[in-house]
């Protein structure tokens, strides 16, 4: 379980001070995969070292495992050797004066758990044959190719079988198809390592598929904490619908309870109690909720449109719909037969607009 | 179709005549670099293979060869140079791995200062800081010894710099800062996770030093050790001024006395088969040094990740370590400037009292041009100009050839110009020596100040091609493809795009460049003669005759220029003291 309170992180930089962290408050159950999501500079990183102690918040206070580690407050700050975590590095950080078989051993051997000689080598075989790495022990660290590497580098995080787990973009340097190949197998790892996981992506569908809940980030304070389900669903304001997956944004003003004026037209819609009647609002929605048809059908609520362009994608197909001038985004099937300038019609179902202020 | 077969007309003109015109560019390049390069040493192969003077002719011998090492005194000299080398590695390195290691992953203070102190260190010539110490510690005259014998009225000295250690000890404090740019260098690339890995693994920071960071810089210190001890082979500096008088003799010091001697004729054939082992030794650990390197750089991994570690909190250690980095400091710049500045205030050597205090005066300073005239100062000014120019355009076209054709002979040429950093300096001045006095029809120079500037531009081609490499390599090879395909020439190419990219970087190191040229006098004393005088040689005559105070006084005024020279590079730019590395 890792719990952090208020932190708040500055930098002394030549240009003075940075505020990396603005009081980040979480918690990550036992056993749990969370995902700390956000754009590049927003202070994932920062969280995750300081957990790990490699840098020392400024105010706050960080627990693991019921044991509080880091309280500037208290003067307090155990350093990073006496954690109970296992880390992966960003550039895998692997040894390169050491085979595969002694990076492995190396936290047995030296490390806070140390144990007895005889264990040593069992336990190392556990952890390669884990990530599918055995027969690899004693390939020297600077002849693997990236995918070893980051194996290599998950073996060590997790032979001593830490408490916490801690991931800093693990996956960033494979190419695509082997980074989605290690997603799953990262996820399997965890699971059947039964660690508590703290993952850190600036790559939303990793971040959907792999946490638990997902922490999205923004300069420093957190937005929204959630299932992947949750966030993707509700994202909690503007810049997390903008940040996770890819959605339609058009201004628009409330007229009423349940109904807002908009470019498109007058728009049923779940709006917020806290927008009054006369509030200017932005409407979000998803192209994969837009759903086109040849000719307008009774009972709902429709748009009349026209095809600006279509993008094949093969298992998709994306539109650019033009409505009272606004252009909208659909996302439809491979194999949807509208072409460019047909005269269409969008159908929305109104419980799937968000409104934000 | 037709912009199609233009665009194959573009491609065919430029793979037919683009290479055609660059082959026979980097051709006369290498063919210029390997004579200019290869001459002096050819000259003291040549010279060890003769008798008698040069330009006499004669048939080749071994005579030379058989005279030299059938003399049991030649063995320890090698011996003594074995010695000193070692030593002078020891000590260089018992101050630059802490000190490194302080300046790059702790939280020690007035980091800056350390630097630029460092820098400096570079720039005042080792036979000042000898000279300053000889006057501190000499038996006879030394201020120590001296305020010894005046408090515990002491009938013999008390410490003496004549010896193998005192040599070892003030050469390996002048290595210091070399050493400390170029271990730098190589700790910069090292992955800092490398080490976090560790501490995340619960392996406790004392433990991380001894098996991450150590093992990991290993190959980069072995390097550095090699290349250190190649070098301390040839110095020359410390061996004269401090051996020559103890009569400890090293290899350089008795081929330059071979080649000037106080007394009697020159033996250049002695001084050539010295010359030989010497430059043997020379390439076998250049050649060392170079695999290290190679080693070294499998071992670093440039991350993405533009963050510095947290630096290692020094605590309650902190004054310690500072005590230890002014410790250095203090032999290195302060302890040398005070005695060459009291020194030069006063009408002979004396320890501070009321009545040197009283008898304090610039009459030295005053009366230095006296002694020297104009000439030593109009040299001196011509070397600082003329060598980082001829050194840095050679080096530039070099590092074009090498890092940006695809001429199939581009890593020869890279390794020619290297060469030099395993030619000892005194060797290339005695063989261009020899080369103009033998053949002065084709080689008219000896004597003028022309030969020490071709001396200086060979001996520095080699740390201004590994720069310019650098600069060179950072330059996005498509930006100068793109000058190409809008059709723009080579050599157009080259003046337009690529000099004003590389230019800063380029500047940069001729700075450095002139700067060693203005401190060195190994290769203008070998080279010396009443036309070509510069202030290093004139400061070496005054010693000569022992003129201490007015070798104060000139030394002053030598450390106060390159002060400010390295203050206003400093405001220039930031990054000056990272070009010292490779010196
Ligand atoms: N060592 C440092 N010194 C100064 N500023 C820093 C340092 N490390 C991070 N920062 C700043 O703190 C902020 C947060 O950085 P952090 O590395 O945590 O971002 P991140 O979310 O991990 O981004 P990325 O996705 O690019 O890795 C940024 O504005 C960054 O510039
Ligand atoms: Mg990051």
């Amino acid at each position: 379980m890792i719990r952090i309170k208020g932190l708040h992180k500055f930098y002394r930089t030549r240009h003075g001070l940075v505020e990396a962290l603005r009081g980040i408050d979480l918690e990550v159950e036992e056993r749990e995969f969370f995902v700390l999501l956000g754009a590049s500079g927003c202070g994932k990183t920062t969280t995750l070292r300081c957990v790990a102690g490699l840098e020392k918040p400024d105010a706050g206070e960080i627990e693991i495992s019921g044991k509080v580690v880091s309280s500037p407050g208290k003067g307090l700050n155990i350093p990073t050797e006496k954690r109970d975590i296992g880390m992966v590095f960003q550039s895998y950080a692997i040894w390169p004066h050491m085979s595969v078989f002694q990076n492995v051993a190396f936290p047995l051997i030296k490390g806070r758990k140390q144990v007895p000689k005889h264990l040593v080598s069992e336990k190392v075989s556990r952890a390669l044959s884990l990530v599918k790495l055995d027969g690899l022990e004693e390939r020297p660290a600077t002849d693997l190719s990236g995918g070893q590497q980051q194996r290599v580098a998950m073996a060590r995080a997790v032979v001593t079988e830490p408490k916490i787990l801690l991931m800093d973009e693990p996956l960033s340097n494979l190419d695509a198809r082997l980074r989605e190949e290690m997603r799953l197998e990262l996820k399997k790892i965890t699971r059947s390592v039964g660690v508590t996981t703290l993952y850190v992506t600036h790559d939303q569908a990793e971040a959907l598929s792999l946490g638990d809940r997902v922490c999205v980030m923004h300069e420093g304070e957190i937005v929204q904490i959630g299932t992947p389900q949750d966030v993707y669903a509700r994202p909690a304001n503007l810049f997390a619908a903008q940040f996770v997956g890819e959605m339609n944004f058009i201004r628009g003003k409330v007229t009423g309870p349940g109904q807002v004026d908009s470019p498109l037209g007058r728009l049923r819609c779940p709006v917020p109690p806290a927008c009054q009647t006369g509030s200017e609002v932005t409407l979000a929605i998803r192209p994969e909720h837009l759903i086109l048809l040849h000719h307008p059908s009774q009972g709902s609520e429709a748009l009349e449109g026209k095809i600006a362009s279509k993008n094949y994608l093969g298992d998709t197909s994306l539109f650019e719909v033009e409505v009272n001038g606004t252009a909208l985004s659909v996302k439809l099937p491979g194999d949807s037969d509208f072409a460019v300038g047909q005269q269409i019609v969008v159908v929305v179902a109104p419980d799937r607009w968000r409104v934000y202020l | 179709m037709a912009a199609q077969g233009r665009t194959m007309g573009v491609l065919d003109r430029l793979l037919r005549n683009g290479p055609d015109g660059s082959t026979i560019f980097a051709g006369g390049l290498l063919i210029f670099l390997a004579v200019i390069v290869g001459a002096p040493a050819a000259m003291v192969a040549l010279m060890s293979l003769r008798t008698g003077f040069p330009g006499e002719g004669g048939p080749l011998t071994l005579i030379n060869f058989i005279r030299v090492y059938t003399d049991l005194s030649t063995y320890n000299v090698l011996l003594n140079t074995l010695l000193f080398a070692t030593g002078t590695v020891v000590v260089a390195l018992i101050f630059t791995v802490p000190l490194v290691w302080l300046l790059m992953r702790t939280d020690l203070p007035f980091k800056r200062t350390i630097y630029v102190l460092l820098t400096l260190g570079i720039l005042i010539p080792v036979f000042l800081r000898t000279i300053a110490w000889i006057l501190l510690l000499s038996p006879r005259i030394g201020l120590v010894n001296q305020w010894a014998s005046q408090i515990f009225g002491l009938d013999h000295p008390l410490v003496s710099l004549y010896n193998l250690p005192g040599m070892a000890f003030i050469q390996g404090v002048s290595f210091v800062p070399g050493a400390f740019f170029m271990l730098a260098a190589a700790y910069r690339t090292m992955d800092p996770a490398l080490e976090e890995a560790a501490y995340t693994a619960g392996v406790s920071k004392l433990r991380t030093f001894f098996w991450i960071n150590i093992p990991i810089t290993l190959p980069a210190i072995a390097a550095v050790m090699v290349y250190l001890f190649m070098t301390a082979i040839a110095v020359f500096e410390v061996p004269a001024i401090i051996g020559l008088p103890a009569r400890i003799l090293v290899l350089s010091s008795l081929i330059y006395t071979s080649t000037n001697p106080p007394t009697g004729l020159p033996e250049y054939g002695v001084a050539g088969a010295y010359g030989g082992v010497m430059l043997l030794a020379g390439l076998v650990l250049a050649y060392f040094y170079v695999r290290l390197v190679r080693q070294g750089k499998k071992y670093t991994v440039i991350t993405g990740r533009g963050y510095r570690p947290r630096e290692i909190a020094l605590g309650r250690w902190k004054w310690p370590a500072m005590a230890f980095v002014m410790l250095y400091l203090s032999m290195e710049v302060f302890i040398p400037f005070l005695v060459l500045l009291w020194t030069s205030l006063l009408p002979y050597l004396q320890l501070p009292s009321a009545a040197a205090l009283s008898s304090i005066s610039l009459k030295n300073y005053r009366t230095i041009p006296d002694y020297t005239g104009a000439l030593p100062f109009i040299n001196t000014a011509i070397l600082m100009v003329a060598v980082p120019f001829c050194a840095m355009l050679l080096s530039v076209l070099v590092s074009w050839v090498v890092i940006r054709s695809q001429v199939s002979f581009r890593g020869i040429l890279d390794t020619v110009a290297f060469l030099p950093h395993a030619m000892p300096s005194i060797l290339l001045a005695v063989g261009l020596g020899y080369l103009g006095l033998a053949y002065r029809n084709i080689f008219p120079f000896y004597g003028t100040i022309v030969i020490i500037i071709i001396a200086h531009t060979i001996n520095w081609i080699a740390y201004g091609t590994r720069t310019t490499n650098s600069v060179m390599i950072q330059v996005h090879r498509e930006l100068e493809e793109a000058g190409k395909v809008a059709g723009v020439s080579t050599p157009r190419v080259f003046l337009r795009i690529v000099l004003p990219l590389v230019a800063a970087g380029v500047f940069n190191s001729g700075i450095w460049i002139s700067m060693l040229s203005y401190r060195e006098v190994t290769m203008a004393l070998t080279l010396y003669s009443r036309k070509n005088t510069v202030i290093s040689t004139v400061v070496w005559q005054f010693w000569g005759s022992g003129w201490v105070p007015e070798v104060s006084a000139l030394g002053v005024i030598l450390v106060i220029f390159a002060v400010i020279v390295v203050g206003a590079l400093r405001i220039g730019f930031s990054r000056v003291g990272e070009v010292g590395s490779s010196v």
